[in-house]
């Protein structure tokens, strides 16, 4: 029997077996399925690993997420004030830098696997593998060093430090996020991830200018994955754009998968990476809190035909899959890629 | 003198390139150009040429956003007190995030182009009450109340602009004081601007000056 990571190894191949992986980020839907509260549900690894089997089994999916919400990178670091919400994620309430003074005193932990923040994490992993592992893409969310002070002085401060700030005070909060990054992502793959998402929303030209992605985004990014390659990562960029970075990118980091935003046009995602890496096709997931089951099809149908018209490295995706999606649109949106994506088009030129 | 000097700073912004945005004004001051043409003639139009860039389909990105409010802001506010008399407010505006919602980036950008744009703005700061948003709207005599809000939950929940709207209502505000919104759930959901009640919405934190500008003269006509 076909599994979700044959599927994956074949799609980084160019081949389809029956369709195309279909990547969810299913998060906080995984309370709704413990009949939990999100502030319950992500205390124990145990929970989130649950909800994330539930999840697999209910909708049919190809992926896990160890991920419990963005914030636990700031835990690592000492945040210990989260703000819950009753519909949606958890976020960072106070951030660990409050001012320049705090950048020098920020302390990288020695070791993540230990970490009491990473605990439920570990627990959660630990399930996963030996549930699923080898037959479901376990992933892990991993904030790139150019974003990371975002969730650790604000998207304000960090822009105002990155833009008008003093350049020995960034490069010291990026050296030591790089350093928290190379920790981190080692953790991950002890642990039994799989898929390492390099998120980097400061790796794209919608957030910063091509000058400052240059001589910063790709020059952190080499340095964050030099020490433990580039098995399993995946470039993806949030809600951004991907396209304008894309070759860069790929010819001089060489990551072999790439996440474009649910803007980019996905066609013109796909000519650029040609073939030299996997590529996904993402949908604009908010809009499936409105749409009907059959516009969620037909939008499926236009990304994953659009997709597979140019290449079949190619799987589908979501971004931030928000709480209160019907379940009625998260099916119909899992059937419809897993049907368009049976269609291996001849690839046009 | 003043074309070159609107065309080199326009280029300074458009490089993010705040340093030498402030060197271009300085030196134009101290060659004899007024404090108030630098802010009428450079600084504003400097804006609304971005704001016109931006809806014309240009490729900003948040940083350009950020700078040029930032740049803005400064050189209004060294300007200002060079006046020799002060100037006329525009508007007043209230502004804060939604309920929930910690995030301050792009409010940061929004005011400071309306500060630079001659409109007094009251920043409440963050997860603030929809009756906060009002009282202060009240208090203040403000035309626009201006809800930022990054995450999907908190740009849709119904503490947060929803509420906004039902207190104007209550209260028989709506004709006073205009509703905008703005923040990513809405970039991905044009419309839903419509189904939190807001008056109107904005894209990014640059082009909500035209958009609250516009609120504002539609009170006061």
């Amino acid at each position: 029997m076909t599994t979700s990571m044959d599927r994956l190894v074949a799609a980084a191949n160019g081949q389809i077996i029956d369709h195309i992986p279909v990547f969810c980020n299913l998060l906080d839907q995984g309370a709704r399925e413990l009949g939990l509260s999100i502030e319950d549900y992500f205390s124990k690894g145990e929970y989130v690993a649950e909800g994330q089997l539930r999840m697999l089994e209910k909708y049919g999916h190809d992926n896990v997420w160890s991920l419990f919400y963005v914030g636990k990178e700031a835990e690592l670091f000492g945040c210990k004030k989260i703000c819950y919400a009753n519909d949606g994620p958890p976020n960072v309430e106070d951030f660990i830098i409050h001012s320049y003074d705090d950048i020098e005193k920020l302390q990288v932990p020695d070791d993540i696997s230990t970490h009491p923040a990473f605990v439920e994490t570990a627990k959660c992993l630990e399930i996963l593998k030996r549930e699923v592992g080898g037959k479901v893409p376990i992933c892990a969310y991993l904030t790139a060093s150019m974003s990371l002070p975002a969730i650790l002085m604000s998207m304000e401060k960090w822009m105002e430090l990155l833009m008008i700030g003093e350049p020995e005070v960034r490069d010291l909060l990026l050296e030591k996020c790089s350093n928290f990054f190379r920790k981190e992502i080692e953790a991950y793959r002890n642990a039994g991830a799989d898929i390492l998402v390099y998120a980097d929303p400061y790796g794209s030209t919608d957030i910063i200018p091509m000058r400052v992605f240059k001589e910063l985004s790709l020059k952190w990014m080499k340095r964050d994955l030099e020490p433990g390659g580039l098995e399993g990562v995946v470039y993806y960029v949030g809600g951004a754009r991907l396209n304008s970075v894309a070759e860069q990118v790929i010819n001089e980091v060489g990551i072999n998968a790439y996440y474009p935003g649910p803007l980019d046009d996905i066609g013109e995602s796909m000519r650029i990476v040609n073939n030299r890496a996997l590529c996904a096709g993402v949908i604009n997931d908010i809009r499936l809190l409105d749409w009907t089951p059959d516009e969620v099809r037909t939008e499926v149908q236009r990304i994953v035909q659009g997709g597979l018209q140019v290449s079949n490295k190619f799987f589908f995706g979501t971004v931030v899959m928000p709480y209160g999606i019907p379940d009625e649109n998260i099916k119909a949106m899992i059937n419809a890629a897993k049907e368009f994506g049976r269609l291996s088009l001849p690839a046009s030129d | 003198m003043l074309d070159d000097v609107i065309k080199a700073y326009n280029e300074a912004v458009l490089d993010t390139d705040r340093a030498l945005a402030l060197q271009i004004v300085a030196d134009a001051v101290a060659q004899g150009i007024s404090p108030e043409d630098i802010v009428f003639k450079v600084v504003i139009p400097g804006l609304d040429l971005m704001v016109k860039a931006i809806s014309e389909g240009f490729d900003t990105n948040l940083a350009q956003h950020f700078m040029t409010s930032q740049i803005a802001a400064d050189v209004s506010e060294r300007m200002l007190v060079l006046f020799k008399t002060p100037p006329e407010i525009v508007g007043q505006v209230i502004i804060g995030t939604a309920a929930g919602d910690l995030h301050t980036l792009g409010k940061r950008i929004v005011i400071g182009c309306l500060k630079a744009q001659m409109i007094e703005v009251t920043d409440l700061g963050v997860n603030v009450s929809a009756e906060k948003f009002v009282n202060e709207a009240v208090a203040r005599k403000a035309q626009v109340i201006g809800v930022s809000a990054m995450m999907v939950h908190t740009a849709r929940s119904e503490n947060g602009a929803l509420k906004v709207r039902q207190l104007l209502k209550e209260r028989g505000l709506e004709h006073k004081i205009k509703l905008v919104v703005g923040g990513a759930p809405f970039r991905y959901d044009p419309e839903l601007y419509k189904m939190v009640g807001a008056d109107a919405w904005a894209e990014n934190g640059v082009s909500a000056l035209k958009v609250i500008m516009d609120c504002i003269k539609g009170v006061k006509a």
